[in-house]
């Protein structure tokens, strides 16, 4: 919400000489069937410049893609009596389930980190809305990074913006199959000279679709009966196996 | 070959699945476990959340339980009376268990609760189990008539009043003891996802002192209907069965449960008491390793 907000004020604010950017996503609905296996969406858009500026002047894309808001908690292991147990834990509140960022160049040759984390690109500008913890959450936070990185839910490529053309550009965005469902968000920003000079944000929406969805809802709205479908299916599978290797011996 | 999970939110490869499914089904068959104790990790390991993992890992118990007690009421190996009392007490420990669960789950300290009850537990009857069969074992092959075993002498067991006749362990004991280890085995498959034969098992041969041949038909009826209750709490409080994965690993289960069985028929049931008291060593070992040796990452993650 503040980010959105802020990218509002961000439009408004455009300079009047600004480059114009342009941008839009392959495609707006993802539908996660049972044979998902992740894909690939495509983020393309031009820089639309002001008449009579020079278009070869040095310019910076980055795409950002940002999953639904979801609270991460973090645990550290402490050795307690010779054992390892769970000591300390860290919610951290209103975190990305995804996120993707491609770049035309590594993050730090195109803005200065404070510009970075003013307009929150780059996973190390990612910060919880609030968290629940007794110690600095910082520690915690990193490991939040690198366990998701690992993951493959937060990644960052630089280069993965590429210029077709002077003013053409694209970025492909993998679409991994563990990702949350729900309202994502796909950001585009022109840099130049280490500040954004234009800004751009499309949703994209993934969802469950046909049978799966179906049994979502099931699960949901009739947990009783649901939990009844599951039991017989597991008592009827259980019997039938029972008479067909009786009969097979 | 993947496949998607509704409930879980997640791609899988199914035929991993589905080879889970039979290898801890075939364990099952021959045990007369649930093998939920195996099968949990196992998914947890895969990268099922854990929380979908202990709820559906009790639809495999069922299915393939159901598929071997077939095969034992064939047989007359079960004490229908026995299981029942059992059962009863089982219900009673599932509400308890479902209870503590959410306890532990705020308090982020599941881990450590299965770890340290796990530990000495397994450790304590695996150590029994394999002393017995391998003295029994050691006894037969040098010819003497093998050793009755002898288990501790349980005076106690024998002055609780509200004694009942089970005809068919063909004891006269009181229905307290059954009851108390229902309860405990309730309350352990609703916080840890496991049936409780691994439990059970040994308690009826060692606390009750049934007959060996009726104890695994006897604890996978029992298991059944526990394992049924629970699943309906859990699909009903936490949402967490997942149907999809309940099904490959069911139709896996009751495949490698009826090779289990038939395997079991060839063994004695001292072989089969080894074979067991090894395998529960080893998740001892296993989970004691765990908390001792330094992990690699000292921070874990829950809940994305």
């Amino acid at each position: 919400m503040r980010r959105a907000l802020f990218l509002v004020l961000l439009l408004a604010a455009q300079p009047a000489f600004a480059d114009q950017l342009v941008s839009g996503v392959s495609q707006e609905l993802i539908q996660i069937t049972s044979n998902y296996t992740g894909s690939d969406i495509v983020v393309f858009g031009a820089v639309e410049g002001e008449p009579g500026r020079d278009m070869s002047l040095p310019k910076d894309v980055v795409v950002v893609v940002r999953g639904p808001e979801t609270d991460i908690t973090v645990r550290r292991r402490d050795r307690v009596a010779g054992i390892w147990i769970n000591h300390d834990a860290a919610k951290l509140s209103g975190m990305p389930a995804y996120y993707f960022l491609a770049s035309t160049r590594p993050l730090k040759e195109i803005a200065p980190p404070e510009a970075l984390t003013h307009y929150n690109i780059g996973l190390q500008s990612l910060q919880p809305d609030s968290v629940h913890s007794h110690h600095d959450y910082e520690p915690f936070r990193q490991a939040a990074l690198r366990h998701l990185t690992k993951d493959r839910l937060y990644t960052e490529v630089p280069g993965g913006v590429e210029f077709l053309s002077a003013t053409l550009f694209r970025a492909h965005v993998p679409v991994p199959a563990g990702v949350a469902r729900g309202q994502y968000k796909v950001e585009v920003y022109l840099f130049r000279d280490g500040d954004v000079e234009s800004a751009q944000s499309t949703p994209l929406f993934i969802d469950q679709t046909g049978l799966e969805r179906r049994l979502y809802n099931f699960a949901h709205n009739q947990p009783f009966g649901y939990g009844l479908a599951a039991v017989a299916m597991a008592v009827i599978m259980g019997w039938i196996s029972s008479l067909l290797f009786r009969r097979s011996t | 070959m993947e496949i998607y999970l509704p409930i879980a939110e997640m791609s899988v490869h199914w035929i991993v699945i589905l080879g889970m499914g039979v290898g801890v089904g075939f364990l099952s068959g021959l045990f007369g476990v649930g093998g939920g104790f195996l099968l949990t990790p196992l998914l947890v390991f895969y990268g099922i959340p854990s929380g979908i993992a202990v709820a559906t890992t009790l639809s495999h118990i069922t299915a393939s339980s159901i598929s071997g007690a077939v095969a034992h009421w064939k047989r007359r190996s079960i004490d229908f009376k026995m299981a029942g009392v059992m059962m009863a007490g089982g219900l009673g420990g599932t509400a308890v268990g479902v209870w503590l669960f959410a306890i532990m789950r705020r308090a982020g300290q599941m881990d450590l609760v299965v770890s340290l009850t796990y530990v000495p537990m397994l450790g304590i009857i695996g150590g029994i189990m394999l002393n017995e069969s391998l003295k029994t074992l050691r006894a037969w092959r040098s010819g003497h008539a093998p050793a009755r075993i002898h288990p501790v002498n349980h005076v106690w067991i024998h002055g609780l009043p509200l004694k009942a006749r089970f005809r068919q362990s063909r004891l006269y004991i009181s229905v307290i003891p059954p009851l108390a280890i229902g309860f405990v085995v309730g309350a352990m498959s609703a916080v840890m996802g496991v049936g409780g034969g691994f439990i059970i098992v040994p308690a009826m041969i060692y606390l009750l002192r049934m007959p060996t041949n009726v104890v695994v038909g006897t604890s996978l009826v029992q298991i059944i209907g526990v394992a049924i209750v629970t699943t309906l709490l859990q699909a009903t409080n936490n949402y967490a069965v997942d149907i999809v994965l309940a099904a490959i690993l069911v139709t896996g289960g009751v495949v490698g449960a009826q090779f289990g069985v038939r395997a079991g028929a060839r063994l004695r049931g001292e072989q089969i008491r080894l074979l067991l008291a090894l395998l529960v060593l080893a998740v001892a070992l296993k989970l004691l390793w765990d908390l001792l040796v330094t992990p690699a990452d000292f921070y874990s993650i829950g809940g994305v």
